[in-house]
């Protein structure tokens, strides 16, 4: 959405500082917790499931953005009929979908999650385990393109599908300011492709280059970004 | 997916109870869930954070070059914490966060956004034009400061260290925690000035 204009407006804040305003959006949330841990499916996944629905659906809200990825990936899973969740809220019968849960998997998926939800955890679990748990940074296996200072562009989108390169920098030139490793690549593994892993660079814009004579002076945007977005400029 | 059915309240419980019958999900896990993100993790962990660094050069020195395994001497981590970044505010640049794409956060320090982070006004509006969104919100930033947006696209999840306000000299961590919010972290405010300390 960067830099789109359509959807500029007023910046609301919230008075309350609720973390969720409805009973119903902490379901989902805690929904969309189990469903990612039981399909085994990675965020990748999950964005390209929401990136797929109906626009009016995907723009209604956060949270009803997120049940609809997750009811999309739980009929392509098997566990839902493609029409059940409207069909229990008509009050009508409808084909289930023919895979059930089983209840060894269900424990063991509890227990892990169970587990993290406490105030502090122990220092090398977060340092080191649940960095690898939650996080897709692979050793890479090729050397990297480039280095910190190097000049660069945003290559062209290459394919349809989810990706994490934004639009508004797309063609622009910036300069490399920091390498971040290696992981996963989104595009990739959310189709669930395999892919070897990609380096990460964090590559500065200046706001001048982004938008022209409308930028504000003294800005620039720092956005990180896969190996595959980028050519030398 | 029927578009004319739109009650989030209702469909959740569809979802849910279907969900529940085919021992798929455990409504008791999805409560502590809930309740962990709610009570467990928020912008007082962050805020923790930030006061240590500003009391401790060489914790400050460790949370800028490695701001995970910092934030892990605390105990926090977790789902969107693979990667935290540190990034300090200085007199001639100031950073902000924002994610263009979804939404993404650094729940371990901050818990989960606010709204106002989600929208597609903040979204948009803060790559293009920062300088007068901030403004908007409150913090009008001096020509000579240098907006450096964050949009955090991949891994790495942003965390701002606002500058340490004057007249703070006296003050312990523990009391300076209470002058680093949210919005602070996320880089549209300033920390608070130290009366606000007293209070609570």
């Amino acid at each position: 959405m960067g830099g789109r204009s359509e959807y500029f407006g007023p910046i609301v804040r919230e008075p309350d500082g609720k973390v969720f305003h409805a009973r119903a959006e902490g379901r989902v949330f805690g929904i969309s917790a189990f469903v990612l841990a039981l399909l085994g499916r990675n965020l990748d996944a999950f964005r390209f499931s929401m990136e797929q629905l109906p626009r009016d659906i995907y723009m209604a809200s956060y949270y009803r953005r997120m049940l609809g990825g997750c009811e999309r990936l739980l009929v392509r899973a098997g566990y839902l009929g493609p029409d059940e969740v409207d069909a229990r809220l008509e009050g009508r019968q409808a084909g289930a979908g023919p895979r059930h849960g089983s209840r060894v998997r269900l424990a063991v998926i509890s227990t892990l999650m169970r587990s993290g939800l406490r105030p502090v955890l122990p220092q090398w679990l977060c340092a080191h385990v649940l960095p690898w748990v939650f996080g897709a940074s692979r050793p890479p296996l090729r050397g990297r393109r480039f280095a910190t200072g190097d000049r660069v562009r945003v290559r062209d989108r290459q394919a349809p599908g989810h990706t994490r390169q934004p639009g508004y920098v797309t063609g622009k030139p910036g300069i490399i300011t920091a390498h971040l490793g290696a992981t996963l690549f989104p595009d990739a593994r959310a189709v669930g492709r395999r892919a070897r892993p990609q380096h990460i660079y964090t590559v500065a814009f200046d706001g001048n280059d982004l938008w022209g004579d409308a930028a504000e002076a003294g800005t620039e945007v720092r956005v990180d970004l896969y190996e595959p977005y980028l050519e030398a400029a | 997916m029927s578009h004319a059915i739109d009650d989030l309240a209702a469909r959740v419980e569809a979802v849910e109870s279907l969900l529940v019958e085919k021992g798929l999900v455990d409504p008791n896990v999805i409560d502590e869930v809930i309740e962990h993100y709610e009570h467990n993790v928020g912008p007082l962990n962050g805020a923790k954070v930030v006061a240590r660094a500003w009391t401790d050069p060489a914790y400050r020195q460790r949370l800028l070059a490695d701001a995970t395994s910092a934030v892990a001497e605390f105990g926090f981590g977790g789902a969107e914490g693979q990667m935290i970044t540190a990034v300090e505010n200085t007199q001639t640049v100031h950073n902000v966060v924002v994610c263009t794409l979804c939404s993404c956060y650094p729940w371990p320090v901050l818990g989960l956004p606010p709204r106002w982070y989600k929208s597609p006004e903040y979204r948009s509006r803060m790559v293009a034009e920062p300088r007068n969104a901030l403004r908007e919100m409150g913090l009008d930033l001096p020509a000579v400061v240098g907006i450096r947006v964050w949009d955090s696209s991949a891994e790495a999840r942003y965390l701002v260290v606002p500058e340490r306000p004057a007249g703070t000299d006296d003050l312990d961590a523990a009391q300076l925690s209470k002058l680093v919010t949210r919005d602070a972290m996320i880089g549209v405010a300033r920390a608070l000035p130290p009366d606000a300390a007293a209070d609570g």
